[in-house]
């Protein structure tokens, strides 16, 4: 009976060795699958067998098949990718906001102010010269198109952050029903003695993605091998194979941040029964934190800023051009002839095509510049809705805007450093080392080949037998 | 302590290695080709700010200058005419001196007379004085009528001859309000007087009147246009003080601007140098790690 024990245990031992051949051969395939988790064949020693006089030790059993993770850093890696995300978004709409507004180009909001300026000189210095009129008229629709570029570019990245919004919303809403039908999957197959490591690895993927939109906590139920999801404010998103509260967007027409006119997207979410409600603490963080920060309080406050001077200069230079007694090239009072037309710096638009209706002259008398000199003066007054002059001011808007990028790119950089060190912690642990499986391929492969010379061994010691008998 | 690393590890350090040199080598070239430290203002937002304030004033400056030296050529313009009025004055006052003597004769006083009302056509020519258009004494109009009637129009009367501008043009010379230099001069103030002494010995001469009477008013009439011709020179020595200022100030601010800005080419060029041997390096160091493997080293 023993020789057949003998063979029986060589057998399991080739069906072991062939299985764990397979985990090193799936590790070896996913050494660059982000996300996976390396696995190792568990081998425990078989009971005794046989029986009578003989008693021999069962040979090998594969016990199962275990995963390589720490919860703790799967945890902290969640964390860790939801920050890095909220500070590359912000960072990456205020990189783009500050390069598309050029402040150190040749066409500047400061170099546009001095030219105009520099225009009104030149009318100062040949009030009746139509060529230095139509020049401070052709520097006033520079300024104005500027203006109007930079606030119609503040409107346009702010669209782009609501769609991108909505679209991360919706990839969100996406990954929360992955991941409760892969809940529900793995509990199927940890039901029937499975170890659902691949679904376990898809899901930490999908874990992941959903990391990047909003933040979120894992807890995993150690008997079905489900993950229950909740914000980290608080409320529970998936339960099991459950969506508790999915997340959805709707036009939110109260949000007074618009810069466009457009009907700007709340983020909130929708319950089982399909009301929607609003939980701002849930979308502060991640992605989506990133860019409602940016649309709602960066942007805005760009275009107020931008406004706040399109507006003052508009009323300065208004001002000087209709003052009781400013006079055109023709002599006619200015008074109700603006320059400017519009308040802000959407609508700001040069008011008049005819440059003699600049009004130079503070007098009939012939050449008379005094009002050109008043306009001109402008350029280097304070003015009070400022604190600042006209190019002062642009120039702390254009430095603060850049320092706001710079600090947010400080920010993504440091996040992005800790999301590194945690994901290195992570594949330390957990990622596959080639040389590591090919010693352990080596190994195995050694293991079944003794088996097979053990089979081989049995089998020849049977054949003697059978000829003895025979 | 490092217990172990996996092969995805190695890789994602190459690429962040490699990617983040790149990205300084990509900067480093954006120096070196505009030569320029910084293109946005996030770069340095401290020195973007202070460049813009620099470039405002370099533009202010810039300005100034043009008015300076529009001023200057005025000023210049009006010190030459009024130099020759000055010389007109001075032949009429000898003219006065010589005909208030009882022995010229009546065909004297008739040629003396003929002279005189050649030094008014001239003079008068000479507050009508044109440049680039503009009528040097008559506020400074462009293409206007001239500001003073001519003598040889009927009823023509000095008293009343001129009908220019009687405010002063000036030009912006500085950041603040009150910084201007006024480079007009009102033609009625400096010939007035010596139009109508002119006019009146041209009358005492026709009229064999008191010639001798009119050489006060001559003389008058030369310190008036004597007077302007000092104050013109005053302002050409105030606007040349303020283009040297000015040409210094530009300078001042085009070496704040260079110094804020302008990338140091030898260091740049030298750190790119240097993040091209540590590019090279990296990628090297990764070829390495990835022929050492235990599957290049045993046949299975």
């Amino acid at each position: 009976m023993a020789i057949d024990l003998t063979l029986s245990i060589a057998a399991r031992a080739l069906t072991v060795d062939q299985a764990a051949l397979g985990v090193i051969g799936n590790n070896i395939a996913n050494v660059n699958t982000p996300g996976y988790s390396r696995q190792v064949p568990v081998l425990s020693a078989a009971s005794e067998q046989g029986g009578g006089t003989f008693h021999l030790d069962g040979g090998v059993l594969l016990q199962s098949v275990q995963q390589i993770l720490d919860p703790f850093v799967a945890q902290r890696l969640l964390a860790a990718t939801t920050d890095a995300a909220q500070k590359n978004a912000v960072a990456t709409q205020l990189t783009a906001l500050v390069a598309q507004l050029d402040d150190l180009g040749d066409s500047s909001l400061t170099t546009l102010l001095g030219n105009f300026f520099a225009a009104a000189s030149a009318v100062a210095n040949q009030p009746q010269d139509l060529a230095a009129r139509q020049g401070l008229l052709g520097a006033a629709n520079a300024l104005a198109n500027e203006f109007n570029r930079r606030s119609a570019l503040l409107a346009q990245l702010q669209q782009h952050a609501d769609d991108q919004i909505v679209g991360d919303a919706t990839q969100a809403n996406d990954d929360l029903a992955q991941i409760a039908q892969l809940n529900a999957d793995i509990a199927r197959e940890t039901a029937q003695g499975g170890q659902a490591n691949g679904l376990r690895d898809q899901r930490r993927q999908v874990l992941a993605d959903l990391a990047q939109k909003i933040g979120i906590t894992t807890q995993e139920d150690p008997t079905t091998g489900e993950v229950t999801v909740a914000s980290t404010a608080g409320p529970v998103l998936v339960a099991g194979g459950t969506v508790v509260n999915g997340i959805a967007t709707q036009p939110d027409p109260s949000n007074p941040k618009t810069l466009s006119g457009n009907t700007l997207h709340q983020v909130v979410l929708q319950t089982p029964s399909g009301a929607l409600v609003d939980v701002p603490a849930v979308f502060a963080s991640g992605e989506i934190g990133g860019l409602l920060a940016v649309r709602d309080g960066n942007l805005p406050t760009a275009s107020q800023n931008l406004d706040t001077l399109a507006s003052a200069l508009a009323t300065a230079v208004n001002a000087v051009q209709t003052q009781p007694g400013a006079l055109d090239l023709n002599g006619q009072p200015t008074t109700g002839v603006p320059l400017f037309n519009g308040s802000s710096a959407s609508t700001l638009a040069v008011a008049i095509t005819d440059p003699s209706k600049i009004a130079a002259a503070l007098s009939n008398q012939p050449g008379d510049n005094q009002n050109a000199l008043a306009l001109a003066d402008l350029a280097t007054t304070v003015q009070p809705a400022l604190g600042s002059t006209f190019a002062g001011y642009a120039a702390s808007e254009a430095a603060r805007l850049g320092e706001d990028a710079q600090q947010a790119q400080g920010l993504a950089t440091a996040s992005q450093g800790v999301l590194q060190q945690v994901q290195n912690q992570r594949d330390a642990l957990s990622g596959v080392n080639l040389n590591e499986e090919l010693t352990s391929l080596l190994s195995f492969q050694h293991a079944f080949q003794a088996s097979a010379q053990v089979i081989s061994v049995v089998n020849s010691t049977l054949e003697e037998l059978m000829q003895i008998v025979s | 302590m490092i217990s172990r690393i996996a092969d995805i590890q190695i890789f994602d350090q190459l690429r962040t290695h490699a990617t983040g040199l790149e990205a300084t080598l990509a900067t480093l070239q954006g120096e070196v080709s505009s030569g320029k430290r910084f293109q946005t203002a996030d770069a340095d937002p401290l020195a973007a700010g202070e460049v813009l304030r620099t470039t405002t004033t370099l533009g202010a400056l810039a300005q100034y200058t043009s008015s300076v030296q529009f001023g200057l050529s005025v000023l210049g313009a009006e010190d030459s005419a009024l130099g020759d009025a000055v010389q007109i004055m001075t032949r009429a006052q000898e003219i006065a001196t010589e005909q208030a003597n009882g022995t010229v004769t009546a065909s004297d006083r008739a040629a003396a007379a003929e002279e005189v009302h050649g030094l008014l056509q001239a003079l008068t020519s000479i507050a009508n004085t044109e440049l680039s258009g503009r009528r040097l004494f008559g506020g400074l109009a462009l293409d206007a009528q001239a500001p003073f009637a001519s003598p040889d129009d009927p009823g023509y009367d000095a008293n009343s001859a001129y009908n220019g501008s009687t405010r002063d043009f000036s030009i912006k010379v500085g950041s603040s309000a009150s910084e201007r230099v006024r480079i007009s001069t009102r033609g009625d103030a400096v010939f007035g007087s010596s139009l109508v002494a002119l006019q009146d010995l041209e009358t005492a001469l026709r009229t064999n009147g008191d010639i001798a009477g009119t050489i006060g008013a001559l003389q008058q009439g030369q310190q008036d246009i004597s007077a302007e011709r000092t104050s013109v020179g005053v302002r050409e020595t105030q606007l040349q003080t303020l283009q040297s200022q000015q040409a210094s100030l530009t300078l001042n601010a085009q070496t704040r601007l260079s110094t804020l800005q302008d990338a140091d080419l030898a260091t740049v060029l030298s750190q790119l140098t240097q993040g091209q041997i540590a590019l090279q390096a990296v990628l090297q160091a990764g070829a390495m790690i990835a022929q050492t493997t235990l599957a290049g080293l045993i046949k299975l």
